[in-house]
């Protein structure tokens, strides 16, 4: 590296370019990076504020709320497993109507039972033991939703007030709303609810066999990582995000690629020169693409920095982003790597350079 | 032969071709030559004579088609690719027509990058560079870049650079070609100074008579021989 620090304080301007571009990817993969983990809390913040450790839901649900079934009888089979806590749970959107006029809500109406270990606050438990009502998401209260305020949800008659608001989080993008497991029985089945919820939440000790749990219940029993997969979008989101990410990444690397074959061809000669003054192929290597190294760090460092304030400034507003220092510092760890894996490209070119070049004689 | 009368270069048997279209024209064959300790031995020819690849081979920088190259007594016909590159790095020095220093060095850190990749002792690197550079009166001059260098100093630091790490065979390639007439003498004398000095074998390539007023030998490559070339004009 004797060479290249010197060459890279000495013809810093040469790099400028190269060094611009990957940090300029550097900061649209931390946004994007932000974004991702943005719109993953804001699909799922909803389950993960959740106490629950698993979900037993109808066979064959992959995870929807929409596509499973299960009796709500079926959470006292759960509960007797030894230190287990299970309860039914019911999940649907909604359209909620202004009585007096207002603006309509479009809800995630989660239905929990009164004492279930789901509503862990005690001013949850309070509104879930009193008259029927929607506690909701705490972004409504910021959207002029005032307490005493009566919606009547779509597709039913059934007609509530606001009871409160709580720090709920959203489900698939939409902001969650919480009433008693009967109502949410009554605004989807109406009078003829036969025991029917989305799924039983269960809080199971460690080490529980839940694959013979599931077998005894004819259930699926899934862990709360694998349930936000089922959030809407969620698998799309995470798939279109991951191959974007995935796409700048491969473009750093052929850009820093294409630059360092440029540079190599430009340095023939020299690299001629060092073999000739007895460089070894590995040496020279170790030059040339530390030299790159020192770069692509240097400007992905930059660019994740920039990127962070972005995304710092961006989670001020309604954009669905997250500062994950975990997730940045990968991103960035990965724009590295790749961006030195593209300067291993010119690998061959630099090991089949003769030293005879040095004195401009064919090979 | 003892080990003290062992020349530092040995060409035996040495031939060289290049592509002519679909064959290939022989540029030399059967070259022989010695070059002793401290001895400066000179080489002219016509342009495309095979001045140049003669040096090339005789530098380890390209692997003959006949011959061997027996470098501080060591024959290199069978070394591989990684063992050449080791014989160079401790055994030979070459200097280039047109200095072929390194932009972003300075006149000291092209001798210390020599150290380096000469394994030399980290300690010895700098202090050698100084000792180097001053004896070609370069010592004023050591923090320029090659571009702040006038040709004659560039070659002098390229000179210095060649014998970094002491060498037993200096080889140079046109070293005078891009200088005025005075430098050249100038020049010239001083690797003739230096090689002697320090007990080198030189072999030079030139079309260029400064160094042939201090060399030791003059040999003149033609038709692919190496014959005396006392008389001939470069």
């Amino acid at each position: 590296m004797f060479l290249a620090w010197r060459d890279l304080r000495r013809s810093w301007r040469r790099f400028v370019l190269v060094g611009a571009v990957v940090a300029l990817v550097a900061v649209l993969s931390t946004v994007l990076a932000g974004l991702a983990d943005g719109l993953v809390r804001d699909g799922t913040s909803g389950l993960r504020a959740l106490p629950y450790t698993h979900l037993a839901m109808s066979p064959g649900s992959e995870a929807v709320f929409s596509r499973s079934t299960v009796d709500q009888q079926a959470a006292t089979t759960f509960a007797e497993v030894p230190g287990a806590e299970a309860s039914p749970v019911g999940v649907s959107f909604v359209n909620a109507a202004a009585v007096d006029g207002g603006p309509s809500l479009d809800l995630a109406l989660f239905g929990v039972p009164p004492g279930s270990f789901l509503a862990d606050r005690p001013d949850a438990q309070a509104a879930l033991a009193g008259p029927p009502g929607l506690v909701l998401s705490s972004t409504f209260a910021d959207e002029g939703v005032e307490v005493g305020d009566e919606y009547r949800l779509g597709g039913s008659d059934v007609t509530l007030p606001v009871l409160g608001f709580t720090v709920a989080g959203s489900y698939g993008h939409v902001p969650i709303a919480f009433t008693t497991l009967s109502t949410w029985q009554s605004v989807n089945y109406g009078n003829d609810p036969r025991g029917r919820v989305s799924a039983i939440a269960l809080a199971l000790p460690a080490g529980t066999d839940t694959a013979a749990l599931a077998e005894a219940t004819d259930t699926d029993i899934i862990t709360k990582a694998r349930s936000y997969d089922g959030s809407p979008g969620f698998t799309a989101e995470t798939m279109t995000m991951t191959l974007i990410r995935g796409f700048l990444l491969v473009i750093s690397a052929l850009i820093v690629g294409a630059f360092f074959t440029v540079l190599a061809v430009q340095r023939t000669r020299q690299t001629g020169l060092l073999k000739a003054m007895g460089a070894s192929d590995a040496y020279v290597l170790r030059d040339g693409v530390g030299q790159m190294a020192v770069v692509v760090v240097a400007a992905t460092a930059v660019g994740t920095g920039v990127g962070a304030v972005m995304v710092a400034l961006l989670d001020r507003t309604a954009a669905p982003v997250e500062l994950s220092v975990g997730s940045i510092v990968g991103s960035a760890a990965l724009l590295v790597a790749t961006g030195v894996v593209g300067s291993l490209v010119s690998f061959r070119r630099i090991t089949t350079v003769e030293p005879a070049v040095a004195l401009g004689v064919e090979p | 032969m003892s080990p003290t009368t062992t020349p530092p270069l040995s060409l035996r048997g040495l031939g060289a071709t290049v592509p002519d279209g679909r064959e290939e024209r022989v540029l030399f064959d059967g070259v022989d030559l010695d070059v002793a300790a401290g001895e400066v031995v000179v080489v002219t020819g016509p342009s495309g004579s095979g001045k140049s690849t003669l040096l090339a081979v005789a530098g380890l920088l390209r692997r003959p088609p006949t011959g061997e190259v027996v470098v501080a007594g060591q024959p290199t016909a069978s070394l591989s690719r990684r063992g050449r590159t080791a014989v160079r790095r401790q055994q030979i020095g070459i200097v280039y027509q047109s200095a072929n220093l390194l932009g972003p060095l300075t006149a000291r850190e092209q001798l210390e990058l020599a150290g380096r990749i000469r394994r030399m002792p980290r300690r010895q690197i700098g202090a050698e560079a100084d000792r180097l550079l001053g004896d070609l009166a370069l010592g004023d001059r050591s923090g320029q870049l090659p571009a702040e260098l006038s040709g004659g100093e560039r070659q002098r630091v390229g000179i210095a650079r060649a014998l970094m790490g002491d060498p037993s065979v200096l080889l140079a390639d046109e070293p005078t070609a891009s200088l005025d007439p005075a430098l050249a003498g100038e020049v010239a004398e001083l690797l003739a100074t230096e090689a002697r000095r320090r007990g080198v074998a030189a072999l030079i390539v030139t079309h260029d008579d400064a160094p042939l007023r201090h060399a030791d030998r003059h040999l003149h490559l033609v038709g692919g021989q190496l014959v005396d070339g006392t008389g001939v004009a470069s």
